[in-house]
Protein backbone atom coordinates (compact mmCIF):
# COMPACT_ATOMS: atom_id res chain seq x y z
CA UNK A 1 0.00 0.00 0.00
CA UNK A 2 1.70 3.56 -1.22
CA UNK A 3 1.66 5.89 2.16
CA UNK A 4 -0.73 7.99 0.04
CA UNK A 5 -3.81 5.11 0.50
CA UNK A 6 -2.39 4.31 3.88
CA UNK A 7 -2.94 8.47 4.81
CA UNK A 8 -6.23 8.26 2.62
CA UNK A 9 -7.84 5.90 4.84
CA UNK A 10 -6.63 6.61 8.61
CA UNK A 11 -8.21 9.92 7.35
CA UNK A 12 -10.88 8.32 6.55
CA UNK A 13 -11.39 6.36 9.78
CA UNK A 14 -10.40 9.36 11.68
CA UNK A 15 -13.52 11.34 10.57
CA UNK A 16 -16.18 8.36 10.68
CA UNK A 17 -14.83 8.34 14.59
CA UNK A 18 -15.64 11.65 14.99
CA UNK A 19 -18.49 11.46 13.89
CA UNK A 20 -19.60 8.15 15.96
CA UNK A 21 -18.44 9.59 19.08
CA UNK A 22 -20.30 12.92 18.46
CA UNK A 23 -23.70 11.27 17.74
CA UNK A 24 -22.96 9.19 20.75
CA UNK A 25 -22.90 12.25 22.93
CA UNK A 26 -25.61 14.30 21.39
CA UNK A 27 -27.40 11.16 21.33
CA UNK A 28 -26.90 10.21 25.05
CA UNK A 29 -28.06 14.03 25.72
CA UNK A 30 -30.93 13.83 23.68
CA UNK A 31 -32.13 10.96 24.71
CA UNK A 32 -31.58 12.08 28.80
CA UNK A 33 -33.32 15.08 27.52
CA UNK A 34 -36.43 13.17 26.38
CA UNK A 35 -36.59 10.90 29.09
CA UNK A 36 -36.94 13.60 31.61
CA UNK A 37 -40.50 14.67 30.05
CA UNK A 38 -41.50 11.59 31.01
CA UNK A 39 -39.52 10.45 34.00
CA UNK A 40 -36.84 11.79 36.16
CA UNK A 41 -35.46 9.78 39.44
CA UNK A 42 -36.72 11.76 41.83
CA UNK A 43 -38.90 14.86 42.41
CA UNK A 44 -36.42 18.55 40.92
CA UNK A 45 -38.47 20.90 43.15
CA UNK A 46 -38.30 19.26 46.67
CA UNK A 47 -36.02 17.57 48.66
CA UNK A 48 -35.70 13.58 48.77
CA UNK A 49 -32.81 13.28 51.26
CA UNK A 50 -29.81 15.30 53.17
CA UNK A 51 -28.67 18.50 52.80
CA UNK A 52 -24.89 17.63 49.95
CA UNK A 53 -25.15 13.95 50.74
CA UNK A 54 -22.26 12.61 48.82
CA UNK A 55 -23.26 10.20 45.55
CA UNK A 56 -24.38 6.93 46.97
CA UNK A 57 -26.97 4.12 45.54
CA UNK A 58 -29.83 6.19 46.24
CA UNK A 59 -28.18 9.31 45.01
CA UNK A 60 -26.19 9.28 42.37
CA UNK A 61 -24.52 12.14 42.14
CA UNK A 62 -25.41 13.02 45.20
CA UNK A 63 -27.68 15.98 46.70
CA UNK A 64 -27.41 19.61 46.49
CA UNK A 65 -27.61 22.36 49.40
CA UNK A 66 -31.59 22.08 49.46
CA UNK A 67 -31.55 18.18 49.87
CA UNK A 68 -32.53 18.11 45.69
CA UNK A 69 -31.06 14.83 43.78
CA UNK A 70 -28.65 16.06 41.75
CA UNK A 71 -28.44 13.62 38.76
CA UNK A 72 -32.50 14.58 38.18
CA UNK A 73 -31.26 18.41 37.98
CA UNK A 74 -28.58 17.49 35.74
CA UNK A 75 -31.02 15.65 33.33
CA UNK A 76 -33.55 18.35 33.46
CA UNK A 77 -30.39 20.76 32.69
CA UNK A 78 -29.29 18.41 29.68
CA UNK A 79 -33.01 19.44 28.25
CA UNK A 80 -33.10 23.42 29.14
CA UNK A 81 -29.16 22.98 26.75
CA UNK A 82 -30.49 21.36 23.97
CA UNK A 83 -33.56 23.35 24.11
CA UNK A 84 -31.40 26.81 24.01
CA UNK A 85 -28.85 25.53 21.42
CA UNK A 86 -31.63 24.08 19.02
CA UNK A 87 -33.89 27.54 19.18
CA UNK A 88 -30.72 29.71 19.95
CA UNK A 89 -29.45 28.54 16.00
CA UNK A 90 -32.93 28.06 14.49
CA UNK A 91 -33.83 31.67 15.29
CA UNK A 92 -30.43 32.48 13.72
CA UNK A 93 -30.46 30.34 10.84
CA UNK A 94 -33.47 31.63 9.94
CA UNK A 95 -32.33 35.79 10.13
CA UNK A 96 -28.77 34.94 9.13
CA UNK A 97 -29.24 32.97 6.25
CA UNK A 98 -32.26 35.40 4.92
CA UNK A 99 -30.04 38.56 5.45
CA UNK A 100 -27.01 37.08 4.03
CA UNK A 101 -28.61 36.07 0.63
CA UNK A 102 -30.23 39.13 0.25
CA UNK A 103 -27.12 40.89 1.22
CA UNK A 104 -25.30 38.63 -1.46
CA UNK A 105 -27.67 40.15 -4.07
CA UNK A 106 -27.56 43.30 -2.78
CA UNK A 107 -26.19 46.54 -4.55
CA UNK A 108 -22.89 47.80 -3.96
CA UNK A 109 -24.14 50.11 -1.34
CA UNK A 110 -26.51 48.42 0.84
CA UNK A 111 -24.19 45.05 0.67
CA UNK A 112 -21.75 47.62 2.41
CA UNK A 113 -24.05 49.18 4.81
CA UNK A 114 -25.12 45.33 5.60
CA UNK A 115 -21.60 44.42 6.03
CA UNK A 116 -20.65 47.06 8.54
CA UNK A 117 -23.69 46.92 10.43
CA UNK A 118 -22.74 43.00 10.60
CA UNK A 119 -19.64 43.73 11.49
CA UNK A 120 -20.30 46.11 14.28
CA UNK A 121 -23.12 43.27 15.88
CA UNK A 122 -20.46 40.71 15.79
CA UNK A 123 -17.50 43.02 17.38
CA UNK A 124 -20.43 43.27 20.06
CA UNK A 125 -19.58 40.86 22.75
CA UNK A 126 -22.24 38.05 22.64
CA UNK A 127 -23.18 37.81 25.92
CA UNK A 128 -23.53 41.12 26.74
CA UNK A 129 -25.75 41.48 23.92
CA UNK A 130 -27.73 38.86 25.23
CA UNK A 131 -27.74 40.62 29.09
CA UNK A 132 -28.90 43.14 27.60
CA UNK A 133 -31.90 41.93 25.66
CA UNK A 134 -32.96 39.70 28.87
CA UNK A 135 -32.31 43.01 31.31
CA UNK A 136 -34.55 44.99 28.85
CA UNK A 137 -37.45 42.08 28.76
CA UNK A 138 -39.62 42.35 31.90
CA UNK A 139 -38.94 38.69 32.79
CA UNK A 140 -36.22 36.57 32.76
CA UNK A 141 -37.38 33.45 30.87
CA UNK A 142 -35.78 30.72 28.76
CA UNK A 143 -37.03 32.85 25.72
CA UNK A 144 -35.71 35.82 26.10
CA UNK A 145 -32.17 34.09 26.38
CA UNK A 146 -33.36 31.75 23.70
CA UNK A 147 -34.13 35.44 21.48
CA UNK A 148 -31.31 36.83 22.60
CA UNK A 149 -28.83 33.82 21.73
CA UNK A 150 -30.43 33.69 18.12
CA UNK A 151 -30.09 37.23 17.26
CA UNK A 152 -26.21 37.48 18.26
CA UNK A 153 -25.77 34.05 16.51
CA UNK A 154 -28.16 35.54 13.29
CA UNK A 155 -25.35 38.60 12.76
CA UNK A 156 -22.51 35.26 12.14
CA UNK A 157 -24.38 33.55 10.89
CA UNK A 158 -25.19 36.22 8.14
CA UNK A 159 -21.57 37.12 7.33
CA UNK A 160 -20.81 33.94 6.38
CA UNK A 161 -23.62 33.29 4.07
CA UNK A 162 -23.06 36.47 2.37
CA UNK A 163 -19.42 35.63 1.78
CA UNK A 164 -20.12 32.22 1.09
CA UNK A 165 -23.27 33.20 -0.99
CA UNK A 166 -21.32 35.18 -3.13
CA UNK A 167 -18.54 33.15 -3.93
CA UNK A 168 -21.34 30.48 -5.34
CA UNK A 169 -22.61 33.43 -7.44
CA UNK A 170 -19.14 34.22 -9.20
CA UNK A 171 -19.50 30.23 -10.27
CA UNK A 172 -19.77 29.31 -13.81
CA UNK A 173 -22.45 26.89 -13.08
CA UNK A 174 -24.19 30.01 -11.77
CA UNK A 175 -23.78 31.62 -15.27
CA UNK A 176 -24.64 28.31 -16.79
CA UNK A 177 -27.94 28.02 -15.08
CA UNK A 178 -28.59 31.45 -15.96
CA UNK A 179 -28.08 31.13 -20.06
CA UNK A 180 -31.03 27.83 -19.71
CA UNK A 181 -33.43 30.30 -17.72
CA UNK A 182 -32.78 30.03 -14.36
CA UNK A 183 -34.78 32.72 -12.34
CA UNK A 184 -32.83 33.98 -9.35
CA UNK A 185 -35.07 32.27 -6.90
CA UNK A 186 -34.46 29.07 -8.57
CA UNK A 187 -30.44 29.23 -8.20
CA UNK A 188 -30.57 30.37 -4.43
CA UNK A 189 -32.95 27.15 -3.91
CA UNK A 190 -31.49 24.85 -6.27
CA UNK A 191 -27.50 25.98 -6.31
CA UNK A 192 -26.74 28.12 -3.69
CA UNK A 193 -27.94 26.93 -0.60
CA UNK A 194 -27.12 23.19 -1.49
CA UNK A 195 -23.83 24.44 -1.98
CA UNK A 196 -23.05 26.31 1.14
CA UNK A 197 -24.83 24.05 3.65
CA UNK A 198 -22.02 21.87 4.26
CA UNK A 199 -20.10 24.82 5.68
CA UNK A 200 -22.92 26.50 6.95
CA UNK A 201 -24.05 23.15 8.98
CA UNK A 202 -20.68 23.02 10.73
CA UNK A 203 -20.98 26.85 11.39
CA UNK A 204 -24.47 26.06 12.98
CA UNK A 205 -23.15 23.13 14.85
CA UNK A 206 -20.42 25.81 16.73
CA UNK A 207 -22.83 28.38 17.68
CA UNK A 208 -25.03 25.39 18.74
CA UNK A 209 -22.06 24.87 21.19
CA UNK A 210 -21.13 28.43 21.86
CA UNK A 211 -25.51 29.15 22.44
CA UNK A 212 -24.61 26.56 24.89
CA UNK A 213 -22.11 27.72 26.98
CA UNK A 214 -23.44 31.47 26.46
CA UNK A 215 -26.63 30.28 28.36
CA UNK A 216 -24.97 28.56 31.14
CA UNK A 217 -22.92 31.79 31.36
CA UNK A 218 -26.43 33.71 31.84
CA UNK A 219 -27.73 31.21 34.02
CA UNK A 220 -24.33 31.30 36.24
CA UNK A 221 -25.26 35.06 36.46
CA UNK A 222 -28.87 35.29 37.12
CA UNK A 223 -30.16 35.81 33.96
CA UNK A 224 -31.11 32.92 32.31
CA UNK A 225 -33.93 30.43 32.57
CA UNK A 226 -35.50 31.24 36.28
CA UNK A 227 -36.35 27.93 38.63
CA UNK A 228 -37.67 26.49 38.54
CA UNK A 229 -35.73 25.05 35.18
CA UNK A 230 -32.51 23.78 36.23
CA UNK A 231 -29.73 25.01 34.12
CA UNK A 232 -26.38 23.63 33.99
CA UNK A 233 -25.02 27.07 34.84
CA UNK A 234 -27.22 27.97 37.68
CA UNK A 235 -26.32 24.31 39.11
CA UNK A 236 -22.48 25.70 38.45
CA UNK A 237 -23.55 28.47 40.33
CA UNK A 238 -25.13 27.00 43.66
CA UNK A 239 -22.34 24.91 43.82
CA UNK A 240 -20.04 27.54 43.79
CA UNK A 241 -20.29 28.13 47.72
CA UNK A 242 -19.78 24.73 48.61
CA UNK A 243 -17.07 23.80 45.83
CA UNK A 244 -14.15 22.18 48.49
CA UNK A 245 -17.01 20.15 50.58
CA UNK A 246 -19.19 18.45 47.35
CA UNK A 247 -16.96 19.24 44.41
CA UNK A 248 -19.49 16.81 42.28
CA UNK A 249 -22.00 19.73 42.72
CA UNK A 250 -19.23 21.81 40.65
CA UNK A 251 -17.76 19.05 38.06
CA UNK A 252 -20.82 16.91 37.16
CA UNK A 253 -23.18 19.55 35.41
CA UNK A 254 -19.25 21.08 34.04
CA UNK A 255 -18.49 17.71 32.32
CA UNK A 256 -22.39 17.30 31.08
CA UNK A 257 -21.54 20.70 29.47
CA UNK A 258 -18.11 20.01 28.02
CA UNK A 259 -19.48 16.27 26.62
CA UNK A 260 -22.43 18.37 24.93
CA UNK A 261 -20.35 20.83 23.17
CA UNK A 262 -17.27 18.98 22.17
CA UNK A 263 -19.88 16.05 21.08
CA UNK A 264 -22.08 18.87 19.05
CA UNK A 265 -18.22 20.23 17.22
CA UNK A 266 -17.57 16.03 16.21
CA UNK A 267 -21.01 15.44 14.56
CA UNK A 268 -20.52 18.87 12.72
CA UNK A 269 -17.18 17.61 11.40
CA UNK A 270 -18.58 14.46 10.59
CA UNK A 271 -21.87 15.70 8.66
CA UNK A 272 -19.81 18.19 6.57
CA UNK A 273 -17.79 14.70 5.40
CA UNK A 274 -21.00 13.41 4.71
CA UNK A 275 -22.82 16.57 2.77
CA UNK A 276 -20.01 17.40 0.55
CA UNK A 277 -20.04 14.21 -1.88
CA UNK A 278 -16.28 15.89 -3.42
CA UNK A 279 -14.74 15.71 -0.04
CA UNK A 280 -12.95 11.98 0.94
CA UNK A 281 -15.03 10.49 -1.54
CA UNK A 282 -12.27 7.77 -3.79
CA UNK A 283 -11.39 9.29 -7.06
CA UNK B 1 -36.19 35.88 -43.17
CA UNK B 2 -35.85 37.53 -40.29
CA UNK B 3 -32.58 37.04 -38.35
CA UNK B 4 -32.82 34.85 -35.06
CA UNK B 5 -30.02 37.03 -33.82
CA UNK B 6 -29.49 40.43 -35.10
CA UNK B 7 -26.60 42.54 -33.39
CA UNK B 8 -26.35 46.40 -34.67
CA UNK B 9 -23.67 48.47 -33.68
CA UNK B 10 -22.50 46.45 -30.34
CA UNK B 11 -20.18 47.82 -28.14
CA UNK B 12 -19.74 46.66 -24.96
CA UNK B 13 -17.38 48.77 -22.41
CA UNK B 14 -15.63 47.76 -18.49
CA UNK B 15 -14.85 50.82 -17.20
CA UNK B 16 -13.86 53.32 -19.95
CA UNK B 17 -12.13 50.27 -22.09
CA UNK B 18 -13.84 49.43 -24.78
CA UNK B 19 -14.01 45.48 -25.26
CA UNK B 20 -15.95 45.19 -28.73
CA UNK B 21 -16.64 48.02 -30.99
CA UNK B 22 -19.39 48.33 -33.03
CA UNK B 23 -19.85 44.77 -34.47
CA UNK B 24 -22.78 43.82 -36.23
CA UNK B 25 -24.10 40.74 -37.30
CA UNK B 26 -26.70 38.67 -37.78
CA UNK B 27 -27.86 34.84 -37.35
CA UNK B 28 -30.78 33.63 -39.47
CA UNK B 29 -32.65 30.54 -38.23
CA UNK B 30 -30.29 26.64 -38.76
CA UNK B 31 -27.14 29.37 -39.68
CA UNK B 32 -23.84 28.36 -38.16
CA UNK B 33 -21.57 31.19 -37.73
CA UNK B 34 -17.84 30.74 -36.36
CA UNK B 35 -16.55 33.97 -34.03
CA UNK B 36 -13.05 33.55 -33.72
CA UNK B 37 -10.48 35.47 -32.49
CA UNK B 38 -7.40 35.58 -30.03
CA UNK B 39 -8.02 35.37 -26.20
CA UNK B 40 -9.16 38.78 -25.05
CA UNK B 41 -10.70 39.60 -28.80
CA UNK B 42 -14.56 40.10 -26.75
CA UNK B 43 -15.72 36.94 -28.19
CA UNK B 44 -17.48 35.67 -24.99
CA UNK B 45 -18.31 38.72 -23.89
CA UNK B 46 -20.10 38.84 -27.22
CA UNK B 47 -22.30 35.57 -26.13
CA UNK B 48 -23.04 36.51 -23.12
CA UNK B 49 -24.31 39.90 -24.27
CA UNK B 50 -26.63 38.36 -26.40
CA UNK B 51 -28.46 36.02 -23.56
CA UNK B 52 -28.08 39.25 -21.56
CA UNK B 53 -25.41 37.75 -18.73
CA UNK B 54 -22.71 40.43 -18.78
CA UNK B 55 -21.56 41.09 -15.03
CA UNK B 56 -22.90 44.60 -13.86
CA UNK B 57 -19.68 46.22 -14.31
CA UNK B 58 -19.63 45.51 -17.84
CA UNK B 59 -22.00 47.75 -19.54
CA UNK B 60 -23.18 47.18 -23.64
CA UNK B 61 -24.79 49.50 -25.68
CA UNK B 62 -26.55 49.64 -29.32
CA UNK B 63 -28.72 46.52 -30.57
CA UNK B 64 -28.85 43.04 -29.67
CA UNK B 65 -32.33 41.58 -31.34
CA UNK B 66 -32.46 38.05 -29.95
CA UNK B 67 -35.45 36.12 -31.61
CA UNK B 68 -37.55 39.68 -32.04
CA UNK B 69 -36.87 41.15 -28.71
CA UNK B 70 -34.52 43.67 -27.67
CA UNK B 71 -31.95 42.28 -24.98
CA UNK B 72 -29.69 45.43 -24.65
CA UNK B 73 -31.14 47.14 -21.23
CA UNK B 74 -33.62 44.12 -21.23
CA UNK B 75 -35.63 43.17 -17.76
CA UNK B 76 -34.46 39.85 -15.84
CA UNK B 77 -37.48 38.95 -16.34
CA UNK B 78 -37.57 39.43 -19.75
CA UNK B 79 -34.66 37.39 -20.20
CA UNK B 80 -35.61 34.82 -18.38
CA UNK B 81 -38.40 34.03 -20.61
CA UNK B 82 -36.06 34.26 -23.44
CA UNK B 83 -33.10 32.23 -22.35
CA UNK B 84 -32.86 29.08 -22.93
CA UNK B 85 -36.15 29.34 -25.33
CA UNK B 86 -34.28 31.01 -27.85
CA UNK B 87 -30.73 30.68 -27.12
CA UNK B 88 -29.06 28.14 -24.52
CA UNK B 89 -24.91 27.98 -23.88
CA UNK B 90 -22.58 25.56 -24.10
CA UNK B 91 -19.53 26.57 -22.15
CA UNK B 92 -15.26 26.15 -22.03
CA UNK B 93 -14.75 24.46 -18.63
CA UNK B 94 -16.94 21.57 -18.52
CA UNK B 95 -16.16 20.78 -14.43
CA UNK B 96 -17.09 24.69 -13.17
CA UNK B 97 -20.27 24.73 -15.50
CA UNK B 98 -21.66 21.96 -13.50
CA UNK B 99 -23.25 22.43 -10.09
CA UNK B 100 -20.71 19.85 -7.96
CA UNK B 101 -23.34 19.27 -5.28
CA UNK B 102 -25.77 18.02 -7.71
CA UNK B 103 -25.89 14.99 -9.58
CA UNK B 104 -25.94 14.89 -13.09
CA UNK B 105 -29.68 13.08 -13.82
CA UNK B 106 -31.06 16.03 -11.57
CA UNK B 107 -29.22 18.86 -13.38
CA UNK B 108 -30.29 17.71 -16.65
CA UNK B 109 -33.74 17.43 -15.58
CA UNK B 110 -33.81 21.05 -14.28
CA UNK B 111 -34.15 22.51 -17.70
CA UNK B 112 -36.20 19.79 -19.20
CA UNK B 113 -39.19 20.30 -16.28
CA UNK B 114 -38.66 24.41 -17.14
CA UNK B 115 -39.19 23.62 -20.65
CA UNK B 116 -42.31 21.01 -20.48
CA UNK B 117 -43.82 23.83 -17.65
CA UNK B 118 -43.15 26.26 -20.26
CA UNK B 119 -44.43 24.61 -23.12
CA UNK B 120 -48.29 24.22 -20.82
CA UNK B 121 -47.71 20.48 -20.13
CA UNK B 122 -47.46 19.32 -16.76
CA UNK B 123 -43.90 17.85 -15.86
CA UNK B 124 -44.62 14.69 -14.52
CA UNK B 125 -41.63 12.73 -13.03
CA UNK B 126 -41.89 9.96 -15.47
CA UNK B 127 -42.06 12.51 -18.51
CA UNK B 128 -38.98 14.18 -16.79
CA UNK B 129 -37.03 10.85 -16.46
CA UNK B 130 -37.86 9.75 -19.94
CA UNK B 131 -36.64 12.70 -21.14
CA UNK B 132 -33.13 13.09 -19.29
CA UNK B 133 -32.73 9.21 -20.56
CA UNK B 134 -33.79 10.44 -23.98
CA UNK B 135 -30.96 13.09 -23.87
CA UNK B 136 -28.27 11.28 -22.30
CA UNK B 137 -28.75 8.69 -25.13
CA UNK B 138 -28.82 11.51 -28.00
CA UNK B 139 -25.12 12.87 -26.04
CA UNK B 140 -24.06 9.62 -26.53
CA UNK B 141 -23.32 9.29 -23.06
CA UNK B 142 -22.23 5.55 -22.10
CA UNK B 143 -24.00 3.59 -19.02
CA UNK B 144 -27.17 6.12 -18.69
CA UNK B 145 -27.85 4.66 -15.26
CA UNK B 146 -24.33 5.24 -13.76
CA UNK B 147 -23.85 8.72 -15.21
CA UNK B 148 -27.65 9.78 -14.14
CA UNK B 149 -26.34 8.86 -10.43
CA UNK B 150 -22.88 10.56 -10.68
CA UNK B 151 -21.39 14.11 -9.48
CA UNK B 152 -19.84 16.10 -11.92
CA UNK B 153 -16.20 14.81 -10.46
CA UNK B 154 -17.48 11.33 -11.11
CA UNK B 155 -17.09 11.88 -14.96
CA UNK B 156 -14.48 12.49 -17.17
CA UNK B 157 -14.34 15.75 -18.82
CA UNK B 158 -15.27 14.55 -22.30
CA UNK B 159 -18.44 13.08 -20.42
CA UNK B 160 -19.27 16.28 -18.28
CA UNK B 161 -18.91 18.35 -21.15
CA UNK B 162 -21.76 15.76 -22.79
CA UNK B 163 -23.78 16.66 -20.40
CA UNK B 164 -23.39 20.19 -20.64
CA UNK B 165 -24.27 20.02 -23.66
CA UNK B 166 -27.71 16.98 -23.26
CA UNK B 167 -28.66 20.28 -20.72
CA UNK B 168 -28.41 23.17 -23.38
CA UNK B 169 -30.59 20.81 -25.65
CA UNK B 170 -33.11 20.15 -23.13
CA UNK B 171 -34.00 23.38 -23.36
CA UNK B 172 -34.78 23.22 -27.12
CA UNK B 173 -33.12 26.77 -28.25
CA UNK B 174 -33.69 28.31 -31.40
CA UNK B 175 -30.04 28.94 -31.17
CA UNK B 176 -26.85 27.17 -29.64
CA UNK B 177 -23.96 28.93 -28.72
CA UNK B 178 -20.76 27.18 -28.04
CA UNK B 179 -18.38 29.16 -26.28
CA UNK B 180 -15.14 27.36 -27.03
CA UNK B 181 -16.66 23.98 -26.07
CA UNK B 182 -13.64 21.81 -26.74
CA UNK B 183 -10.67 23.83 -25.70
CA UNK B 184 -10.51 22.35 -22.34
CA UNK B 185 -10.60 18.91 -23.84
CA UNK B 186 -7.72 16.60 -25.53
CA UNK B 187 -7.42 16.10 -29.09
CA UNK B 188 -9.37 12.72 -29.42
CA UNK B 189 -11.93 14.06 -26.73
CA UNK B 190 -12.42 17.18 -28.86
CA UNK B 191 -12.91 15.49 -32.25
CA UNK B 192 -15.91 13.50 -31.06
CA UNK B 193 -17.60 16.17 -29.49
CA UNK B 194 -17.32 17.93 -32.28
CA UNK B 195 -18.78 15.43 -34.83
CA UNK B 196 -21.59 15.87 -32.14
CA UNK B 197 -22.22 19.17 -31.88
CA UNK B 198 -22.30 19.01 -35.97
CA UNK B 199 -24.63 16.02 -35.54
CA UNK B 200 -26.74 17.60 -33.23
CA UNK B 201 -27.12 20.92 -34.45
CA UNK B 202 -27.98 19.06 -38.46
CA UNK B 203 -30.64 16.99 -36.90
CA UNK B 204 -32.39 19.70 -34.90
CA UNK B 205 -32.26 22.68 -37.22
CA UNK B 206 -30.85 24.89 -34.51
CA UNK B 207 -28.98 27.96 -35.28
CA UNK B 208 -25.34 27.95 -33.99
CA UNK B 209 -23.21 30.17 -32.88
CA UNK B 210 -19.16 28.91 -32.55
CA UNK B 211 -17.26 30.36 -30.49
CA UNK B 212 -13.27 29.65 -30.58
CA UNK B 213 -9.56 31.00 -31.28
CA UNK B 214 -9.06 27.78 -33.30
CA UNK B 215 -9.56 27.84 -36.69
CA UNK B 216 -9.53 23.93 -37.63
CA UNK B 217 -11.96 23.48 -35.32
CA UNK B 218 -14.22 26.16 -36.21
CA UNK B 219 -13.94 25.13 -39.98
CA UNK B 220 -15.64 21.33 -39.25
CA UNK B 221 -18.94 23.23 -38.14
CA UNK B 222 -19.28 26.34 -39.26
CA UNK B 223 -20.80 27.59 -42.80
CA UNK B 224 -19.20 31.68 -42.25
CA UNK B 225 -17.17 33.04 -40.03
CA UNK B 226 -16.31 36.42 -38.44
CA UNK B 227 -12.89 37.02 -37.22
CA UNK B 228 -12.68 39.47 -34.08
CA UNK B 229 -9.42 41.19 -33.26
CA UNK B 230 -9.25 43.76 -30.05
CA UNK B 231 -13.24 44.03 -30.34
CA UNK B 232 -13.42 44.87 -34.58
CA UNK B 233 -14.68 42.62 -36.64
CA UNK B 234 -11.77 42.69 -39.50
CA UNK B 235 -13.22 40.03 -41.85
CA UNK B 236 -16.22 37.78 -42.21
CA UNK B 237 -17.28 35.58 -45.14
CA UNK B 238 -17.91 32.05 -45.46
CA UNK B 239 -14.93 29.61 -44.82
CA UNK B 240 -13.74 28.63 -47.70
CA UNK B 241 -13.07 32.22 -48.90
CA UNK B 242 -11.91 33.56 -45.67
CA UNK B 243 -9.58 30.93 -44.36
CA UNK B 244 -8.37 30.00 -48.41
CA UNK B 245 -7.69 33.44 -49.40
CA UNK B 246 -7.59 35.51 -46.18
CA UNK B 247 -7.31 39.45 -46.82
CA UNK B 248 -6.25 40.83 -43.74
CA UNK B 249 -2.83 40.56 -42.14
CA UNK B 250 -4.29 39.14 -38.62
CA UNK B 251 -6.39 36.67 -40.78
CA UNK B 252 -3.39 35.63 -42.49
CA UNK B 253 -1.74 35.34 -39.50
CA UNK B 254 -4.20 33.26 -37.79
CA UNK B 255 -4.18 31.02 -40.81
CA UNK B 256 -0.62 30.86 -40.92
CA UNK B 257 -0.18 30.09 -37.35
CA UNK B 258 -2.63 27.10 -37.74
CA UNK B 259 -1.07 25.64 -40.31
CA UNK B 260 2.51 25.72 -39.07
CA UNK B 261 1.35 24.27 -35.81
CA UNK B 262 -0.16 21.22 -38.45
CA UNK B 263 3.05 21.32 -40.17
CA UNK B 264 4.75 20.74 -36.94
CA UNK B 265 2.02 17.76 -35.83
CA UNK B 266 2.79 16.19 -39.00
CA UNK B 267 -0.86 16.11 -40.17
CA UNK B 268 -2.90 18.31 -42.86
CA UNK B 269 -5.64 19.06 -40.19
CA UNK B 270 -9.20 19.58 -42.01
Amino acid sequence: MSPVETSVSTQKRRHSLALTVGLLLVGINLAVALLTLFWTPYDPLNASGGRLEAPSLLHWLGTDRLGRDLLTQLMIGARTALLVGTGAVAIGAAIGVSLGVVAAFATRLADDVMAATLDILIAFPTLLLAMLVVAASDSASLWTAILALGLAISAIVARLTRILAKRVLRQDYIVASRTSGTSWAGVVFRHVLPNIWPTLSVNFALQFGLAVIAEASLSYLGLGAPPPNASWGRLLQEAQGTVYTAPIGAIAPGIALVALVIGMNLLADGLRDIADPTRGRSR
Amino acid sequence: MTALLDIRGLTIRAGDKPLVSDLSFAIRPGERIGLIGESGSGKSMTAMAATGLLPPSISATGSIELDGRQVVGATDKVMNRLRGVAAAVVFQEPLTALDPLMKIGRQIAEPVRRRMERDGGKASKEAVNREVRDLIDKVALPQPDRIINSYPHEVSGGQRQRVAIAMALACRPKLLIADEPTTALDVTTQAEILKLLDRLVRETGMALLFISHDLPVVAQVVERVIVLKNGIAIEEGPVGSVFGKPHHDYTKTLVGAARLFDEALGTTGS
